[in-house]
This record gives structure tokens, C-alpha cells and sequence, in this order.
């Protein structure tokens, strides 16, 4: 687990409560949308890519799949381009 | 002598905030991961250390989507991407005789292989008229190439200026910033840069192996080098998006993380406030030499000497500030630069940098080809004692 998801004990997440995940082509991006997500008061935790949904970057992002529609307009205004979004259970 | 005075800042900036130093040891010795190669800790720590420098980059210049920051390892590179990437033979680009070698010899090579090149003829005083480049424009002009500041005068040019006229001809606008970035403000939007090459460890206070391109349309260029990217990893073509599209193999991490904390630091005080600074430097140098015949000063800072040869170059007579960067090139009566430069240095501690700085062409403009200058650049940690002492140094060795 990384070790800035636990910095600070009120952003901890428990990556496992996350249903959605985005995947992106290049790791830019998926950086870029976590930071993007925190600064804007969403819970985003950076996961390795799960392969049987992208083989493209290393890293994927969990996320409230509730707020869908929020985060895809908040990534659009913010220049983050992803691969697609998933509803993906963590097991 | 206690202490040496370091001068030449525009060469590669000394010393580096200590925060600097401090982010790359961090890297090393807690980090130490290959950004965008996997989903661990390591590999993670180390993209945000990129991503972070790519956002303050973009902060700094204007660049509302950070993906158009590629980073290279110097402004050279990033010229050398710029060029290769966007002119191909029957293309025509137009430079002023103020560019760097980093920009002219790319050029007279593209212009070897069938690119036609014009070079647009700066003033004396080494300052470029906005109205020298139009005219050299045409229907067939790919690119404009326009240094921001000259390294050997420290003149800044007009980009707004140029950077419209361009826009509205759609022709490509290339500036070389490796002289103003983070110490002159600019604002690729404002000013209609298409692309804007960087040096990361002069004014942006980063480490050396440290610079960058900002590329409004990835589009308009080819890569220079094509690889992994840890991306797209199941095809052998390179990926079509930014920045991975320029960035094959792995990145300079700790130089970049340094590179970040230099912007940090700089963003906190603010590039007007090192502007100020600079231009109060300029001002105190120009007080102690001027009226002294025994010393030559170039770019606008030689306005008296225009005055007195009833020059046209209306130019080199603005006091704007903003019009000089924190470069002052001279030369003392009777003595060679070179040795004027060892002497300096060997018996007084003040480090400059002599000769043609890499830009010949630029010194004919001025006039001192082919000696060349004593250069003095200096930085955010130069005080004005520094600045007395070099003054004190250059009349005891003029008075030999």
C-alpha cells in the first residue's frame, strides 16, 4: 500500500469501500486526476491497474462510483483524459 | 578571499535553494522509484514528484493543461525537438541574429537538407525590433524563432508582440526562454507562444539535466526519440498523446524533483519580486562603471554610448524594466576579456564568463566579435556588496 494514503488519518481511505475505477492510457493522467480529485474534496486512491480491465498504465484510481458524473466533468475541466470508468467491486 | 562571487548565473544558476537539495535526497534516500512503470509505492512517490514540477511549470508559464509540459534534459534538447520536429525541407523559419547556437546550429543544418532559413538583423544595443522579424515573413514561413532574452546582453525581446503577428499569419512561434524563465514573467496564452523552450537549472533554480518544452499542439511535431513510455506497453507504436508521446525512457526523477522545488520555492516569492531584484542589481552595476571610459558596456545598458553615436536604436534608450535581465556584458580598455576574466578570478574571487558565450553571431551584432565580452549574470542570492566588490575588482585591474 502506498504509503502517502496514510499521511494523514483523516484522508485515510479504505480503497476496498471504492467501487469505480478509472483507467488511463499514461500515468500523467492518473496522477493528475487523483490530485485533481483530493483538491477537490473527493476520495481517490491510486491502485495498480487491474489487468483484466486495462492493459494500458500502470496505474488506475478507485473511486465513490456514486459521484460519476461529478468526477467525469470535474476530469473534462480539468484536462484529464481516461481510458473509461468501471464499476469494479474491490473482492 | 573568503568567499568567491559567483557571476555566472546565466550559465547555470549558483547556489540552488536549499529546499532543492533537500527534495533530491529525499528522492534517493526514501523514494527512488521509475514514475508510470508500476502501481507501487516507489513508482507512485516518484510520478508525483513529476507531476508536481509539471503543474508549477505549467503554473509559471501559463499553460492551463500541464500535459503540454514535456520535459527534456536542457533547453538545447528542447530546441533541438522543436525544430527537428516541426520544419521539413521547402519549409521556411526565420531567426534574429540574437539566437543562441543551440538554436542556430539545429537551423544551419535543417538548412542543409533543404529548410530555407532568414535571419532577422537585431539592433546594435542586441535588441530584436519586432518589425525586422515581420518582414522577413512570408507565405512559405513554417516557424519564427525568437531568443526571449540575448545570453550575451541580456536584452529582452517583444514576444507579445512578435507572438501575435505570428499567431495571425499562422506561422509557429518558437521562443527560447533558457535566459527569462522564472526570472522574466511569461504567459504562453498571453503572448501566442506555441512553443516555449526552458532550462531548468538557471532561473528555475533546478539541478543540471533539467528542462523542458511546452508544445501548444503536440500535433505540429514529430518526437526526436521514440521508446517505453510505460504506456500503451501491448503495441510497438509509440503513443499518440501527450507527454508520453516525447518522453521515451525513463526520466531524470531527481533532477526533476529538485526542479520542482526550485519552482516551489521561486512561485513563493514570486517572479516579479526576482525581477525587481535583478533590475536593482542592473541598476547599481551601471552606477559604478558608467562614465568611466575605460569600460565598454553592451545591450541596453550602453545606452550612453548610443546616445553619444547618435544612434537611431531608440531601443537600447528604454529604461523600461523588464528590459534587461540580470546580464551585464563589458569589456575594460586594453584588456583582453580573457584575461580580464582571470584576473578577476584568480585575484579577487568574482567568477564571470568570457568570450562569445556560444552565440557568435550575436556578438557581431554588438560589436565585439571576435574577443568577445566579460560577462557578469547574476541571480537571487547575489547581494549588492557582491555586486560593489566585482565593481571595486573591475577599476583595480582597468587601472593596470
Amino acid at each position: 500500500m502506498e504509503k502517502g494514503v496514510f499521511k494523514k488519518k483523516k484522508d485515510w481511505v479504505d480503497p476496498a469501500s471504492l467501487e469505480g475505477v478509472v483507467t488511463f492510457f499514461g500515468s500523467h493522467h492518473a496522477l493528475r486526476a487523483e490530485n485533481v480529485m483530493r483538491k477537490n474534496g473527493y476520495r481517490a486512491v491510486l491502485i495498480p491497474g487491474p489487468r483484466e480491465i486495462s492493459p494500458n498504465c500502470g496505474v488506475a484510481l478507485r473511486f465513490d462510483f456514486t459521484k460519476k458524473d461529478e468526477v467525469m466533468s470535474l476530469f473534462s475541466q480539468s484536462f484529464v483524459h481516461y481510458e473509461e470508468i468501471h464499476r469494479y467491486p474491490a473482492k | 578571499m573568503n568567499r568567491h562571487c559567483y557571476f555566472d548565473n546565466a550559465a547555470t544558476s549558483w547556489p540552488k535553494p536549499r529546499e532543492v537539495i533537500k527534495a533530491m535526497e529525499e528522492y534517493f534516500s526514501r523514494g527512488g522509484g521509475n514514475p508510470g512503470r508500476s502501481g507501487h509505492g516507489k513508482a507512485i512517490g516518484a510520478a508525483r514528484d513529476v507531476l508536481r514540477a509539471r503543474e508549477l511549470l505549467a503554473e509559471i508559464f501559463g499553460v492551463r493543461d500541464p500535459s503540454h509540459v514535456l520535459f527534456t534534459k536542457n533547453a538545447t534538447e528542447a530546441l533541438n525537438l522543436a525544430l527537428f520536429g516541426c520544419l521539413r525541407p521547402g519549409d521556411h523559419a526565420v531567426a534574429t541574429s540574437m539566437e543562441h547556437n543551440s538554436v542556430m546550429r539545429p537551423l544551419n543544418l535543417l538548412a542543409s537538407r533543404g529548410v530555407e532559413l532568414t535571419v532577422a538583423a537585431a539592433l546594435p544595443s542586441g535588441v530584436v525590433p519586432p518589425e525586422a522579424v515581420f518582414k522577413e515573413v512570408n507565405a512559405n514561413t513554417r516557424l519564427v524563432a525568437v531568443t526571449h532574452a540575448s545570453n550575451v546582453t541580456g536584452a529582452v525581446n517583444d514576444v507579445g508582440r512578435i507572438g501575435a503577428f505570428c499567431r495571425s499569419r499562422g506561422v509557429l512561434f518558437l521562443v527560447d526562454a533558457a535566459q527569462t524563465a522564472g526570472v522574466v514573467p511569461i504567459d504562453v496564452e498571453r503572448d501566442n507562444v506555441d512553443l516555449l523552450a526552458f532550462s531548468g537549472h538557471k532561473g528555475l533554480l533546478g539541478p543540471q539535466g533539467t528542462g523542458g518544452l511546452y508544445v501548444r499542439d503536440g500535433d505540429v511535431l514529430e518526437p526526436l526519440m521514440r521508446g517505453g513510455t510505460g504506456s500503451l506497453s501491448d503495441r510497438e507504436i509509440q503513443p499518440d498523446f501527450l507527454p508520453d508521446r516525447f518522453e521515451s525512457g525513463t526520466l531524470n526523477v531527481i533532477g526533476i524533483a529538485g526542479l520542482g522545488a526550485g519552482l516551489a520555492w521561486l512561485l513563493k516569492r514570486g517572479v516579479d519580486a526576482i525581477m525587481e531584484h535583478d533590475r536593482g542589481l542592473l541598476e547599481l552595476f551601471v552606477e559604478q562603471v558608467r562614465g568611466d571610459e575605460r569600460f565598454t558596456l553592451y545591450g541596453p545598458a550602453g545606452r550612453e554610448r548610443f546616445q553619444k553615436t547618435g544612434t537611431t536604436d531608440t531601443h537600447a534608450l528604454s529604461e523600461g524594466r523588464g528590459a534587461q535581465t540580470g546580464v551585464l556584458s563589458l569589456n575594460l580598455a586594453g584588456q583582453s576579456p580573457s584575461r580580464a576574466g582571470e584576473l578577476l578570478d584568480r585575484e579577487f574571487g568574482v567568477q564571470t564568463r568570457i568570450g562569445l558565450h556560444c552565440a557568435p553571431r550575436a556578438h557581431k551584432t554588438i560589436g565585439s566579435f571576435p574577443d568577445g565580452t566579460v560577462r557578469f549574470s547574476w541571480g537571487p542570492f547575489v547581494r549588492e556588496r557582491d555586486v560593489l566588490r566585482a565593481c571595486r575588482a573591475l577599476r583595480e585591474i582597468a587601472g593596470r
